[in-house]
Parts: structure tokens; C-alpha cells; sequence
């Protein structure tokens, strides 16, 4: 089977790209799969975390995915992210330090996932940003990374991979999984097995909601997110099957998508100049806490 | 004579990564365990390199569902925490104050739109 991999970037049209090939081959199974890039214009490096989504429930039914009509120019890019590894093609090194490279975590890999950042972003990989940005942005991917830990039981770990743009001083880090979704695990939760995609995400992200089973509270993930994104001026967004949440600066909205994308991606995308210190209130004591 | 008792958090989970459930558990266990005997306890996050409100939810939130405010408050201290993760801290602290005072509260205020078209 040949497919059309069309352009891909980190907005809807790039997302629902990638849930239509998913679609184009969801029942497949002991076959072959060409991708084709001879209409990928452009392909934004941290993109290849949710389309492994794709290739690892390919896989899974143990079909061949392979790509060809690359060009060079995206070629490259893919080659310098580890990405085209995967394909058993040889990577590149990353010179300009722009990438935080494609990589495969086991489930429950959190401390290892930690020391992938630490590792890469430390002088490699993105630029220098102040020491609160840099701990926001760090403690914003390991809440993204325990949550798909908990809550996707993804068969195929959690992918992920970052992608520097400099001219626009943006870094943007995808943290995808193949695993039930949002909206399995609020169903399952709330005991509504008609929600949707989309209201299942606007029911995870208000905060005290949360599906974690245990007697304790949770929840803030994901708003703590959006509290730095709005101080930094940056992009949220969420994907998980029909669903597509983006916050930013101009707002927030969910749309829902034309094809199901079966698992979830989360991408943060940073302003990287930002000077902003985060830490809000005066000094808090002990004594202010509890 | 002072008989507060330290939890060296980054000893007691042998990490200074404050990121998973499973570790928080085992911070909320040996607090809990103190709290009842009515120790007064400071929680040292000296070391912690990084801390998440996952962790913290288990391991301060839970508090909130196995003792009162008040004797929290009178018996627990916390050190080692720069200025933005004492925020964090509070946040999760002011959650979990909600989240016992009425559990089920936001799954039942919830009516979230309902959708045909997926499967």
C-alpha cells in the first residue's frame, strides 16, 4: 500500500494529516506500507513524535512501514532528529544544536526521560534561556510525560522529540503515545460513554478533574501548564483522538477533527526569550501553606 | 528541647527527581505514620532538583483526606523550596483542600456535550 505524506507542521491541518494516514491503515495487518514525502513540502521535526503514533500501531500488527521520495532538505532535518532511525536509515549529526532528538521511553521511564532533558538541554540541542524558563518548561514536560505514563497504557511507550526554530525563537516539544486517549479514560471515569473527543479534553483540563484512580487529589497538571504558557506566550496543544485543543496567547479553543487519531499528543511550543522571572507572589513561608 | 522530626525527602526516595506517584507514596506513608503519633514534623526538600505537582498531590495533598486542617498546619513545616515551588506547593495544597471537602463534586457538576458521531 502507498500512501501521501503531505506537508505536516504543529497545527490542526498537520495533525489531521497524520490521523488520516492512521486511518488509511488502521485494519491492516502482515502488509506493507510505503509512505510517500513527494508532496511533504515541510515537515516540523517534532511532528515525527505523534506520527510514531502511527508507525508503532502499525508495527504492532507487525506490518512494514518504510518512506521514500524524501527530499533532502526534509531528509536532513529528520536525519539530524534520529527520526529516519527508525526506518534503519543512518542519522546526522546536529551541528547547529536544534534538536532535541527523536526517542522511545518505556512507560514508566520518567527519571530517564528527566536526564533526555537535562542531556539536551544543557548548551545541546535548544538555546540559552533564563533558569525560570528553563525549570517551567522542564517541570511542564515531566507533568506531560507522568500523565501519559498513567494514564495511556500505551502497549508502545511514549515518543518524543523537540525542535528549536531560531529565527522564530520558538521551541517546540511533542510528547505522543499510542495509547486509549483522553476520552477512554474520562469515559471510563465519569461513566458517560457517549462523551466526546473534544469535551473530554475541556472536562481533563479544568482543574481538580482528574482520573487518576487513588485517594488522593490531583488535576493542576495540565492548568500549571497553561498558567506558564499564557505568561510565556506560547502554544499549547492537545490531540487526542477526534479532538484538537490549542491555547495560546489569542485564546483557546477545540475543534474536532476529520479523522481519529488513536492516542495522544501534547505539544508545547515556547517563546524562548522570555524573561518573565514566574514566581508570582511575594515570599511564602511554611507557615502561608498549610 | 526541639523534637521536631526531618524527612530528607531526597534521602528517603534515594533520588532528588520529586516526579512520580510511587515515590510520593512512600513520602506520605512516613508522614502520615508521624502525624498520627502527633510528632511534629518538618518535610526538607533539600537536594530536590526537580518536583512535580503529581508528586506533591500524593505526597502533601493526600494529607488533607486522613487529618484536619488545623493539626496539619500546627505539626507540618516544609524547607528546601525555592520561591516558585513553595507556589507550587500552595496550589496543591489549596486542590486538595477542595478536592476532600467534596470529592465528587466535579464529575457530578459535569455535563459535558455527548457526540454520535464517534465511535
Amino acid at each position: 500500500m502507498k500512501l501521501d505524506v503531505g506537508t505536516i507542521r504543529s497545527n490542526m491541518d498537520g495533525f489531521n494529516s497524520i490521523a488520516r494516514i492512521g486511518k488509511e491503515t488502521q485494519n491492516m495487518n502482515l502488509g506493507s506500507v510505503r509512505w510517500d514525502f513527494s508532496r511533504c513540502s515541510f515537515f516540523e521535526a517534532n511532528m515525527a513524535a505523534p506520527l510514531y503514533v502511527v508507525i508503532a500501531r502499525l508495527r504492532n500488527e507487525l506490518n512494514d512501514v518504510s518512506v521514500y521520495n524524501v527530499s533532502s532538505g526534509i531528509e536532513r532535518i529528520l536525519k539530524k532528529n534520529n527520526f529516519l532511525t527508525v526506518f534503519n536509515m543512518t542519522s546526522l549529526p546536529d551541528n547547529n544544536q536544534t534538536t532535541l532528538p527523536f526517542k522511545i521511553f518505556k512507560l514508566h521511564a520518567g527519571e530517564q526521560f528527566y536526564d533526555y532533558l537535562e542531556s539536551y538541554m544543557n548548551g545541546r540541542g535548544i538555546p540559552r534561556m533564563t533558569d525560570a524558563l528553563t525549570k517551567r518548561f522542564r517541570q511542564s514536560l515531566v507533568e506531560i510525560f507522568l500523565n501519559a505514563s498513567i494514564h495511556s497504557d500505551s502497549k508502545s511507550g511514549i515518543f518524543a522529540c523537540g525542535q528549536f526554530f531560531p529565527q522564530k525563537h520558538r521551541l517546540d516539544f511533542t510528547i505522543a503515545d499510542a495509547g486509549i486517549g483522553i476520552r477512554e479514560n474520562v469515559r471510563r471515569y465519569t461513566r458517560k460513554r457517549k462523551m466526546s473527543s473534544c469535551a473530554a479534553i475541556n472536562w481533563a483540563l479544568t482543574e481538580g478533574n482528574t482520573t487518576k484512580t487513588g485517594n488522593h487529589p490531583g488535576g493542576l497538571g495540565l492548568k500549571l501548564i497553561k498558567d506558564f504558557i499564557r505568561i510565556n506566550k506560547g502554544k499549547l496543544q492537545i490531540v487526542s483522538r477526534y479532538g484538537y485543543y490549542e491555547f495560546s496567547s489569542r485564546g483557546a479553543s477545540v475543534q474536532k477533527m476529520d479523522y481519529d487519531f488513536r492516542g495522544t499528543s501534547v505539544n508545547i511550543e515556547i517563546n524562548t526569550q522570555d524573561t518573565s522571572s514566574y514566581c508570582l507572589k511575594s515570599e511564602l513561608s511554611s507557615d502561608d501553606i498549610f | 528541647m526541639d523534637d521536631r522530626i526531618t524527612i530528607k525527602v531526597a534521602d528517603l526516595i534515594g533520588s532528588p527527581l520529586c516526579i512520580s506517584a510511587e515515590d510520593g507514596q512512600k513520602v506520605f506513608e512516613k508522614v502520615e505514620s508521624l502525624l498520627k503519633s502527633g510528632k511534629p514534623l518538618t518535610i526538607s526538600f533539600d537536594r530536590v532538583t526537580m518536583l512535580i505537582s503529581l508528586f506533591l498531590n500524593v505526597a502533601i495533598g493526600q494529607l488533607y483526606g486522613s487529618f484536619r486542617e488545623e493539626e496539619v498546619r500546627s505539626l507540618v513545616q516544609v524547607n528546601g523550596l525555592s520561591g516558585d515551588d513553595m507556589e507550587l506547593l500552595k496550589r496543591v495544597v489549596d486542590n486538595a483542600k477542595k478536592y476532600y471537602a467534596n470529592p465528587k463534586g466535579y464529575d457530578a457538576a459535569w455535563h459535558g456535550e455527548e457526540d454520535e458521531d464517534e465511535q
